[in-house]
């Protein structure tokens, strides 16, 4: 399949957040294996070059370790370190700007809360 | 990093008509590079001189080799496509195959069986009977099954449908390249081949308007969509073009940090085409 890749960043970048958002929602698990460089590169046609190192970036972050002859593996306690440092993410950057908005709106807490609460209802 | 090509001051005159003007360039191993240039640009070339198949002025190396009096060594290690499924119509598939055995020392029999069992396409048939997507899967077949260190395309995919066009990629990602080879590319489908791509090369009139390593150009070449009121203040850090779609103008620049572009607007990656288009407007 190909992939549509956004412009906003280069694209090792996004095939790095595309493999933590399967860790996430665990469609990797830890201790498994990814796929082999080429096996990437091939399906998902971009330079091998990008996609080892979109693979170096999650080793540096201490998600992934390379196993001599094996390839690389997810580490242990990958997904929730993930999880921390993803929520961190979301409270100092994301939830910052969502707030700006709600107040621009002019939405007070009960509303949010009503909505929310029916939405996930509706979804359960 | 191994160098594998090393051009000195290359020049190629075809009368009056200077198709090369004192070229410089290396490549490496293990690189996809585009060679991108308008119609008559000199990628032909430039390509033909690497392969010992022109003439030319100035120095040229390719893998340790001089091409215009060592082609012989040099077609054992490398390997050619202009446009693919040109095999002659007359020729059976196993004939071909024959063929390729007998005059390329590295050249792997059991491979292109291997990657033709893989295929629908009937070896006892001439190239006359087989589709024109069939005859694509022989050609590629026949020149991945060479253990060439440089596989050079020049408009590979010229006339082939968009289907085969992704295969064609595909197959060579999967089957041919790996670290020790090199392919070059020519194609005028840029968007197409932009991803599998590590290096670049643009030529304009017979110059090198700009060779560098994808990764650079990420970094070096930037798309700015200023907010409106930021227009003049985008066009006085000197974008390298500038250009205006329904109303929304956006400039690309070369060399500004990303975040100073990022207080006027959003910042995004140029493509290989608009980076061309760029190229060819300039100076």
């Amino acid at each position: 399949m190909a992939t549509q890749w956004k412009n906003d960043q280069p694209i090792y970048l996004q095939l790095k957040e595309q493999i933590l958002a399967m860790i996430i929602d665990g469609a990797l698990n830890e201790g498994e294996a990814l796929p082999s460089v080429r096996k990437v590169a091939v399906d998902y046609q971009i330079n091998p070059i990008t996609a080892s190192k979109a693979y170096a970036e999650l080793v540096d972050e201490g998600l992934v370790e390379k196993r001599r002859g094996l390839g690389m593996f997810i580490l242990e306690g990958a997904r929730k370190n993930l999880l921390k440092a993803e929520q961190k993410k979301f409270l100092s950057k994301e939830w910052p700007e969502i707030t700006k908005r709600i107040s621009l709106l002019g939405l007070n807490v009960k509303q949010l809360i009503e909505t929310a609460e029916k939405n996930t209802s509706h979804s359960s | 990093m191994t160098t594998i090509i090393t051009a000195e001051n290359l020049s190629k005159s075809f009368g009056s008509f200077q198709a090369l003007k004192n070229v410089n360039l290396t490549i490496q191993k293990g690189q996809i590079v585009g060679i991108i240039g308008a119609n008559g640009a000199g990628k032909t070339t430039l390509l033909n001189s690497i392969l010992g198949l022109s003439a030319y002025d100035g120095r040229l190396n390719v893998l340790g080799f001089d091409p215009n009096s060592q082609r012989d060594e040099l077609m054992k290690q490398i390997c050619f496509i202009s446009d693919v499924a040109t095999l002659p119509k007359w020729i059976r598939v196993s004939e071909a195959i024959d063929f390729v055995e007998g005059v390329h020392p590295s050249f792997d029999r059991e491979k292109v069986l291997r990657l033709l069992a893989g295929t629908t396409v009937p070896l006892d048939k001439k190239i006359r009977q087989l589709s024109k997507g069939m005859i694509v899967q022989v050609h590629l077949a026949l020149i991945m099954a060479i253990d060439a260190k440089i596989l050079v395309l020049d408009e590979p995919t010229l006339g082939l449908d968009i289907i085969y066009r992704k295969k064609f990629y595909h197959q060579l990602l999967e089957d041919f390249f790996d670290e020790d080879r090199t392919i070059l590319i020519t194609t005028h489908q840029v968007d197409e081949i932009e991803n599998i791509l590590s290096q670049v090369i643009f030529i304009r009139e017979g110059e090198i308007a700009l060779e560098a390593d994808m990764e650079e150009i990420g970094e070096q070449w930037l798309v700015l969509n200023p907010a409106t009121d930021n227009i003049d203040a985008a066009r006085a850090m000197a974008p390298a073009s500038e250009q205006t779609l329904l109303g929304r103008t956006s400039f690309i620049f070369n060399g500004q940090p990303r975040a100073e572009l990022e207080k006027l607007g959003d910042v995004s990656r140029v493509s290989l085409s608009d980076l061309f288009v760029t190229l060819m407007d300039g100076e």
